[in-house]
């Protein structure tokens, strides 16, 4: 097993500050997406819709830097990023990062941190899928919704998780693969 | 109050709330922390910012809940003044704390090794010139006419180029300096530690337990 070093440390830091830059346009639209679906009583959709891009930061680096953990402290420290760069959730920001990123990173460790392909993605897409609904079940009382009105919310946040911590990380990867610019993907 | 104390309280506190349903320790925790924060000098407008938002998506957290859902007046209150809670503690946590002395308080007082401790203030000191580079990786592509948007992977990947080059550099640049990792350091700021941060933190704790399994509405 790899273990950290600064460079990895560095690597992983710069990657989450990227990450939370290019993601902090998205605040806005979350905000007229959560206005619009508001009235009819739709606001959790979406955040479901936009929950994929959030927690891409882990899938991406638990794909390209392959330390244990790394998923997690992307995650994580992409929310710090979010917390200081001026988001009002503050510290419940950090559980949620941790919750997510250890969601993705249940992927990579089914997979032993041996196999990086489709079939890593769409399982750490689905156990990101589910810790965090669990988590939401919780925090934001969603186990008090109908049932039909859960699964479609489930199966919107699974979608948006796909399309952004799959898809868009294998499209990501790929052009890295080409490139040759990282050793251990090819 | 130590900030690595202060973290592990409000985060404890975050966790804690979001499995109990007891509204009027909610309750209890906004006033607190709206006073701490006045006594802060947190700034009006901020304040301002951090109610409406909160106040914004409880508003409509609880307007779904009620749609959509089978959820008791109880609980609604619960989720309602659990959203305030989360952000008026976030609040009180990132406007009375500096990101520098948190780091130095993580690596002296909670023991995280130097060299992730480094690492990140290392990286973060690079914030605007990652800001300032998105912006030019977009220029870039807009003289081409490619609109770069959120799901392209080009932007991601010529990001990423980026980060690899400067972590490179960075770490290059930190050992040429001296840095060791996991070698002995000496600190020329240390940041205190003291018994009354532990009672404060330890005291008010208990004090919040004893609130939420009492039987408290």
């Amino acid at each position: 097993m790899k273990a950290w070093h600064l460079r990895d440390i560095i690597l992983v830091t710069i990657l989450a500050i990227f990450m939370g830059v290019i993601f902090f346009v998205i605040g806005p639209v979350y905000t007229v997406l959560s206005a619009a679906l508001a009235p009819a009583g739709l606001q959790p959709l979406a955040n479901e819709i936009l929950l994929g891009i959030w927690v891409m930061a882990g899938p991406l680096a638990g794909y390209i830097i392959r330390i244990p953990g790394a998923a997690t402290l992307g995650e994580l420290l992409g929310a710090v990023v979010e917390m200081f760069l001026g988001g009002v959730w503050g510290a419940s920001t950090l559980i949620s990062g941790v919750v997510q990123g250890f969601g993705s990173e249940l992927g990579f460790i089914l997979t032993g941190y041996k196999r990086y392909n489709w079939l890593t993605l769409v399982i750490s897409a689905l156990t990101t899928t589910i810790v965090t609904f669990t988590w939401s079940l919780f925090r934001a009382g969603y186990a008090s919704y109908h049932l039909g009105f859960l699964a479609m919310l489930f199966t919107v946040r699974f979608i948006s998780v796909f399309l952004f911590g799959g898809v868009l990380t294998k499209l990501i990867t790929n052009l890295l693969a080409r490139a040759h610019v990282v050793k251990n993907i090819r | 109050m130590n900030p690595s104390l202060k973290l592990a309280w409000v985060v404890l506190l975050a966790l804690e709330l979001s499995f109990t349903q007891v509204w009027t320790v909610n309750l209890v925790l906004i006033v607190i922390s709206l006073i701490l924060m006045l006594a802060c000098h947190v700034p009006l407008k901020r304040l301002l910012w951090l109610t409406g938002v909160p106040l914004f998506f409880a508003s409509a957290l609880v307007w779904s809940l009620t749609l959509q859902g089978s959820a008791s007046h109880h609980f609604l209150i619960v989720i309602f003044t659990r959203m305030f809670v989360y952000v008026y503690l976030g609040g009180l946590f990132t406007q009375t704390t500096d990101p520098l002395i948190l780091t130095r308080s993580l690596e002296q007082n909670a023991h995280l090794p130097s060299k992730f401790a480094y690492g990140f203030l290392a990286a973060f000191n690079l914030m605007p010139k990652i800001q300032a580079e998105v912006a030019s990786i977009k220029a870039a592509a807009l003289m081409r006419g490619q609109v770069l948007h959120v799901w392209s992977p080009q932007l991601y990947f010529k990001a990423i180029l980026t980060a690899m080059h400067w972590s490179d550099q960075l770490s290059l640049a930190m050992t040429s300096h001296g840095f060791v990792e996991g070698a002995p350091r000496t600190q020329a700021e240390v940041i205190p530690l003291r018994r009354r941060d532990w009672w404060l933190t330890a005291g008010s704790l208990i004090i919040i337990q004893v609130g939420l399994f009492t039987g408290l509405p």
